[in-house]
């Protein structure tokens, strides 16, 4: 064991020279000490023998001292060939070609011929001719033609046996090679499948974790149903917010074929079919689910409000936003219907409703009484009222109003949050509107000292409006700039058209707005600081329902201004058809 | 010469249902009855020979709308004129509450003088001398 141990731990595969040179020395050594015994070798000259020693230990130290790594491997068979002449030496010193030593040559010589190269062959042979030629060459005669014929016949011998040896060392490195090759390759192998396993372990986790967020997502939903469907509308996702909503299990709903359109109420679903017919937007053969997903079919996703039936028959107003499901590829395989119960909402926005109301018929009767009675003193014949009690009433009358009209903003305020206001579409002349603006404003601006421009082309400028609303608009408009103008000042009416939309502009020669705060000028009660700082009265509604009923026209407003240069308002007003923004109602029941 | 139109007014702020007789009584008209709740407005009317009732909608008891829908349902008294008056442009405006239940309606602060004209207008009553 231990020399097997011992064995083991000679590094074969790529011997350095040293550990190759090993066999020879002990080989060499087992001679030497041969040569010693008497009658063990037909001679004994010490000169050669010492000879060979010191040729030997040349080898050995240059076996030992060159850096053969760094060195061209094949200079390596210099020491093997150094001891073959050694050997020779101690051939020639021991009885020459009668010596029974020189079979040691062989170890020096599967050296050489198992080195790598042809040439190598030729190199062992030669050593070996060098060898058996050397005590013809010492002793200057040949002591038989056998000898002659052994110098140069065994070369051959051994140039053949080299040959074999060096194809059979080759092939062997050959095949090691290969070995070796498709061991690293298996090592890699091996180790890009390890690497593969722990990313294979380590995705896993990830999808572990992923899945159990969106299990922990999807189980939080439970507010909002979200409901899956095929291409049919055949359900195939329920979530929890689904069973809270609709009071159906998840495993009642999946794998018994019902379709979303089961919880719709059929009225609106045929309402809705009637209104897309009515837009000759379908396509024919629509099924009721059709009132559901036509627009996500034509590339939208859709939001809309619809009231959704519960197991128990109750019913749940809701607002469903519709979208498209996709699979890998980008193709739709299906619709995704995410549903918020707005039963909360719309209590609020009825509570709201009637707070609004309660607010407006409470401030509008007392000043019902104050105006009425008001205007019975005035008109009061049997008692007429002197100029100085008129002129008092007119205050208290020009206040009441006032405060009414402050009312009327903040219910008109109320509507447009609440996405209703009145408005009247029909054909509106806007020379006629921007006229009577001006015309009502001129007493205002001429007691302000500001001087009142009105410029409007020749031609009819017409959209489609609400004249009444458009009027409010620019009275806001006029009012606002007349405010903001000090007395000497100019504020510029002007109607165009351009394009196809038709522009009122409204520009003063006022105190002006700063820049930063442009953006804020239509926020409910923002007031600019410059109107705050100079006193200017108003409580910022004004702009408010300018821009709302401007929307509500499907038009738009521009705001330039510049601080202590003037502003300049711009409504612009589509001169097509508008699509109504705003529910419309009866238009003799304004305020 | 032809009776005196009798008209019934209901409102029940005390100040403005004064105001509704003062502007009634510059119509030229007989007040019959000016009552602040709807079940007063309704009995007054269905006593008979009323030609038109102003109508609060906001009372106490039956508002106007179920005074309104009252009358419309008695045979007798269907023809009655109905005048509605509210603060409240909302109810005035949702769902076509008043438009299919009165004959005419006026939103609150109303001048005395209009409410005037409009009765005789709806009474067919010119103007006064």
């Amino acid at each position: 064991m231990t020399v097997d141990r011992w064995l083991s731990r000679i590094p074969l595969e790529s011997p350095s020279v040293l550990v190759k040179l090993v066999p020879t020395l002990v080989g060499f050594a087992i001679a030497l000490g041969l040569s010693l015994i008497p009658g063990v070798v037909s001679a004994h000259i010490t000169a050669f023998i010492v000879g060979a020693v010191a040729v030997m230990i040349g080898a050995l130290l240059l076996a030992v001292l060159v850096p053969w790594p760094r060195i061209d491997v094949h200079w390596s068979v210099a020491v093997p060939l150094i001891a073959m002449l050694s050997i020779g030496l101690m051939r020639i010193g021991t009885g020459g070609s009668t010596s029974s030593i020189g079979v040691i040559l062989l170890l020096p010589f599967v050296w050489i011929a198992t080195e790598e190269g042809r040439r190598n062959i030729i190199i062992a042979a030669l050593g070996i001719f060098l060898v058996l030629i050397g005590p013809i060459v010492v002793a200057g005669t040949p002591s038989s033609p056998a000898d002659v014929i052994r110098a140069f016949f065994s070369p051959v011998i051994y140039a053949i046996v080299a040959a074999v040896v060096n194809e059979i060392a080759h092939r062997s490195r050959a095949q090691l090679k290969a070995t070796r090759a498709a061991a690293a390759q298996r090592e890699e192998l091996l180790e890009q499948a390890v690497r593969t396993q722990d990313e294979l372990v380590l995705n896993e986790a990830r999808l572990k974790t992923a899945n159990r967020l969106i299990q922990s997502i999807w189980n939080a939903v439970t507010e909002q149903s979200v409901i899956g469907t095929d291409l049919d509308g055949v359900i195939d996702v329920w979530n929890p917010g689904a069973e809270k909503m609709l009071g159906l299990t998840e495993k009642q709903v999946l794998g018994a074929n019902r379709k979303v359109i089961e919880f719709h109420l059929v009225s609106e679903l045929e309402q809705r079919l009637r209104d897309m017919d009515a837009r000759f937007t379908t396509v024919s053969g629509m099924d009721d689910f059709s009132a559901l997903v036509d627009t996500v079919r034509a590339g939208y996703a859709d939001v809309r409000d619809w009231t959704y039936v519960r197991a128990d028959g109750k019913q749940v107003p809701v607002q469903v936003a519709a979208t498209p499901r996709l699979d890998e590829n980008g193709h739709r395989v299906g619709f995704i219907f995410v549903a918020t119960d707005m039963t909360q909402a719309r209590e609020f926005a009825r509570l709201k409703d009637e707070f609004v109301g309660l607010i407006s018929h409470e401030l509008r009767t007392p000043l019902s009484s104050i105006l009425g009675y008001l205007e019975l003193m005035r008109d009061d014949d049997e008692a007429p009222l002197s100029q100085e009690q008129l002129q008092y009433l007119g205050v208290a009358e020009r206040n009441a109003h006032r405060l009414l009209r402050l009312v009327g903003d903040l219910l008109f305020t109320a509507q447009v949050e609440s996405g209703r206001f009145p408005i009247d579409i029909t054909d509106a002349e806007l020379r006629s509107v921007v006229g009577a603006s001006v015309e009502s404003a001129t007493p205002v601006a001429a007691t302000a000292g500001v001087e009142l421009v009105c410029d409007v082309p020749d031609e009819t400028v017409e959209v489609r409006g609400d004249t009444v609303r458009l009027g409010q608009a620019v009275d806001n408009l006029v009012s606002n700039a007349l405010k903001f103008t000090p007395s000497g000042g100019r504020v510029t009416v002007s109607l165009r058209r351009e394009g196809d939309e038709a522009v009122v502009a409204v520009t003063d020669t006022g105190i002006g707005i700063p820049a930063v705060e442009l953006s804020q000028l239509s926020q409910r009660f923002f007031r600019a600081s410059t109107a705050t700082r100079n006193a200017v009265p108003g409580v910022g509604l004004g702009l408010t329902i300018t821009k709302a009923i401007v929307t509500a026209h499907g038009g738009r407003l521009d705001i330039a201004s510049e601080e202590g240069v003037g502003t300049s308002i711009s409504l612009r007003l589509p001169t097509e058809t508008p699509r109504p923004v705003a529910e419309a109602v009866p238009a003799e029941a304004r305020p | 010469m032809s009776a005196a139109k009798r008209v019934v007014i209901a409102d029940d702020d005390a100040d403005i249902r004064a105001l509704m007789v003062i502007a009634a009584n510059r119509a030229g008209v007989e007040i019959a009855s000016a009552v602040d709740n709807g079940r007063a407005a309704l009995d007054a009317v269905t006593e008979g020979g009323i030609d038109l009732v102003v109508l609060d909608i906001s009372m106490p008891g039956l508002n106007g709308v179920e005074v309104a829908d009252a009358i419309r349902g008695d045979a007798a008294i269907k023809d009655t004129l109905i005048l509605m008056v509210s603060a409240s442009v909302q109810l005035l405006t949702d769902h076509g509450v008043v438009a299919d239940r009165s004959d005419s309606f006026i939103i609150k602060p109303f001048s005395p003088r209009v409410l005037s004209e409009r009765i005789r207008s709806m009474l067919g009553l010119g103007e006064p001398a």
